[in-house]
């Protein structure tokens, strides 16, 4: 950790990279359909000719820039961008529409970096002992996680808990459809080749959450979002002072992303989701989350920035990718020929470093160069005529969810499920449910059958469950989440019946 | 027009029509899971169906005991969401015959007409036909020849 590695991330060559990769990947991941992992695929061969560290720095600003770029799609259409900004969409789509929409863009920004500075530091000191966490997480420590996560339904279904696990328990019914990645089992296809692949992920999405947005704007002639008049630009100097007052949940979120982060397989959604519950759980008296709460989108936007940073850590450290954005880039060191692993810091350290120091420069660049394309991507939603911006987001949706798969079966399911996710929201079943038990359902299945069978095979399926200490801090925390809202609300409704 | 009151009464329908549907869901995934060859194939999407019932149906007799308005389908029109999707819809039927492009520009003006409130001038319908050409083959652009998706 030499000065020299400081200076040598910000060379010019390096530092252009940095930036031109940030920008590009904001641009990228702004788009919905076009993932932080898509980018990078295609962007690798491109650093085969470079140094290893310059190399290295060029994906990660791609990376980081793509998590951050999510937020635009999500703030503005209702569509995550990428799937780790599916919690930015229950606060920033509702800011944006009663006329915050620049202020949720900013915020978005400044917790992206905080996150994406937090996660990095973390990278930079404390790689080695946090790569023990990962190792530290088996099976049944996936399950709960998986568990918390769709905890997080009990603060979403608007008072309608039936509603709520109705449509988390469906979503994960539909993460199940295809071939089963344990036993190879064809489920729920009916004989369709179709279905066999599943339902992407990302496709479901757009689906869930574009889809049912596209076909309430066509039916009224209001504009699409409220513009407020005497506001000329992004609202920077107000959301730093709401990024500071908030700093507490910065920094937790941020911590959380990067715990999320070094755990293979987690990812920046389920990041997102576990530092939006904990910003609900935590949330104080006259916060309204869901309805537009700044506390939501910096939550949210944190965390997921947190996980690049978190996520390097088992990549550089163990040789394991957290996350498939890591995959690729643990390919792109292979083909370098760095060897990565418990030495990697010591014996390519120049690499290393450099790489750490350049990341936390193209996060630092983020700041301006997302608050500028933020500004832009605000200005361009808000003033464009609807009978544009209708038919282009609907192209865009068709493009992108081809993109993933090269299927055309997959743009048919998206749109169905979009018109599907409309109709059931009109009558209570909202598609955040649906979409948490989608994302969340594969990981708590190979959990719970991969704990199952070990617990099986130990005779032990009670300690297995129920006996491991991170298992049972998740689960603490997983009741408390499902319990303390009820006991809030029913403290707060003898309050007033006392005042009454 | 919707007053309150058949608001109210077509959202206790609606409700109840999808609370039986999840419910049905549920046990023609319990129904599905009897095929599995594999036990571990079987466990969760069981676990997880018997759940779904579960909850549908405490949501459809809830539905019944106290009955919510969550809105219905609200007001709007309906030619205009139905074309939209139809549209789009018609768009992927049509790809692999005629090319992504046209099938995309088959979705673009279905978009288009459903989302035009205001009333057709020269000026605005060249402006908006032409803006909706130049995002069409600036996004076929982007996805065919630089992320090289293979678009019909």
């Amino acid at each position: 950790m030499e000065f020299g590695h400081f200076l040598s991330a910000m060379s010019p060559f390096n530092l252009a990279l940095a930036l031109f990769g940030v920008v590009a990947g904001t641009v990228v991941g702004s788009i919905p359909g076009l993932t932080a992992t898509m980018a990078l695929a295609i962007l690798v061969p491109i650093t085969f000719s470079m140094e290893p560290a310059s190399a290295l720095i060029l994906l990660g600003a791609i990376y980081t820039g793509a998590i951050y770029g999510g937020a635009y799609a999500a703030i503005l259409l209702n569509t995550p961008g990428t799937p780790s900004a599916i919690a930015t969409t229950f606060d920033g789509y509702p800011m944006a529409k009663r006329g915050d929409g620049d202020l949720a863009v900013a915020l978005a920004c400044f917790a992206s970096v905080c996150g994406g500075m937090i996660g990095a530091i973390a990278l930079l000191f404390l790689a080695p002992p946090l790569s023990k966490v990962a190792l530290a997480f088996g099976p049944i420590e996936y399950f709960w996680l998986s568990i918390f996560g769709l905890s997080l339904i009990a603060s979403l279904s608007d008072g309608n808990l039936a509603k709520g696990l109705a449509g988390g328990a469906f979503g994960m019914i539909l993460s199940t459809v295809g071939v089963a990645e344990i036993s190879a089992d064809i489920r729920l296809t009916f004989g369709s080749q179709v279905l066999i692949g599943g339902f992407g992920v990302v496709g479901a999405l757009i689906g869930l959450y574009c889809i049912p947005v596209l076909i309430d704007l066509v039916a009224v002639p209001d504009r699409h979002l409220k513009v407020e008049d005497n506001v000329k630009s992004v609202r920077i100097g107000e959301a730093f002072g709401i990024a500071m007052n908030s700093k507490f949940n910065l920094i937790r979120s941020s911590i959380i992303g990067t715990l999320v982060g070094i755990l293979p397989g987690a990812g920046g959604s389920v990041a997102g989701l576990v530092a939006y519950s904990e910003a609900k759980r935590t949330a104080k008296p006259g916060q309204k989350f869901g309805e537009g709460e700044p506390d939501g989108i910096m939550a949210t936007e944190s965390a997921n920035n947190a996980t690049v940073g978190g996520g390097f850590i088992p990549t550089l450290v163990l040789g394991i990718p957290g996350t498939p954005p890591d995959a690729i880039v643990l390919g792109a060191l292979l083909i370098q020929g760095v060897r990565t692993g418990p030495s990697m810091f010591s014996q390519s350290g120049s690499v290393v470093f450099t790489f750490i120091y350049g990341l936390i420069i193209a996060t630092v660049l983020m700041l301006p160069a997302g608050l500028l394309i933020g500004r832009y991507a605000y200005k361009s939603i808000v003033t464009i005529p609807k009978a544009v911006l209708v038919p282009a987001v609907g192209f865009m949706t068709i493009i992108g969810t081809f993109a993933i798969r090269n299927s055309i079966s997959d743009v048919v399911i998206m749109i169905c499920l979009g018109v599907f996710g409309w109709i059931v929201a009109r009558f209570g079943f909202k598609a955040s449910p649906i979409v948490l038990g989608l994302i969340l359902g594969p990981i708590a299945e190979q959990g719970f059958v991969q704990g199952w069978t070990i617990g099986a095979a130990t005779n032990n399926l009670v300690g297995m469950f129920f006996g491991r200490p991170i298992s049972q801090a998740i689960l603490a925390f997983t009741l408390i989440t499902l319990i303390l809202p009820i006991f809030l609300e029913r403290r707060r409704r003898n309050t007033s019946m006392e005042d009454e | 027009m919707n007053t309150p009151s058949s608001s109210k009464s077509q959202s206790q329908i609606g409700s109840v029509i999808v609370s039986a549907f999840f419910v049905l869901a549920g046990i023609i995934t319990l129904y599905d899971t009897t095929g599995y060859s594999d036990r571990d194939s079987q466990v969760f999407p069981r676990a997880v169906a018997i759940i779904l019932i579960i909850t549908a149906a405490i949501a459809l007799v809830r539905e019944f005991l106290k009955p919510t308005d969550e809105g219905g389908f609200g007001s709007g029109i309906w030619w205009r969401r139905c074309l939209l999707i139809i549209t789009m819809l018609l768009a992927c039927f049509a790809m692999p015959m005629v090319g992504f492009l046209p099938a995309g520009a088959i979705a673009f003006a279905g978009g288009l007409i459903a989302a035009m409130h205001d009333n057709w001038t020269k000026s605005n319908f060249v402006l908006y036909w032409g803006s909706g050409a130049v995002i069409m083959v600036a996004f076929y652009s982007l996805f065919k020849f630089l992320l090289h998706v293979p678009l019909p």
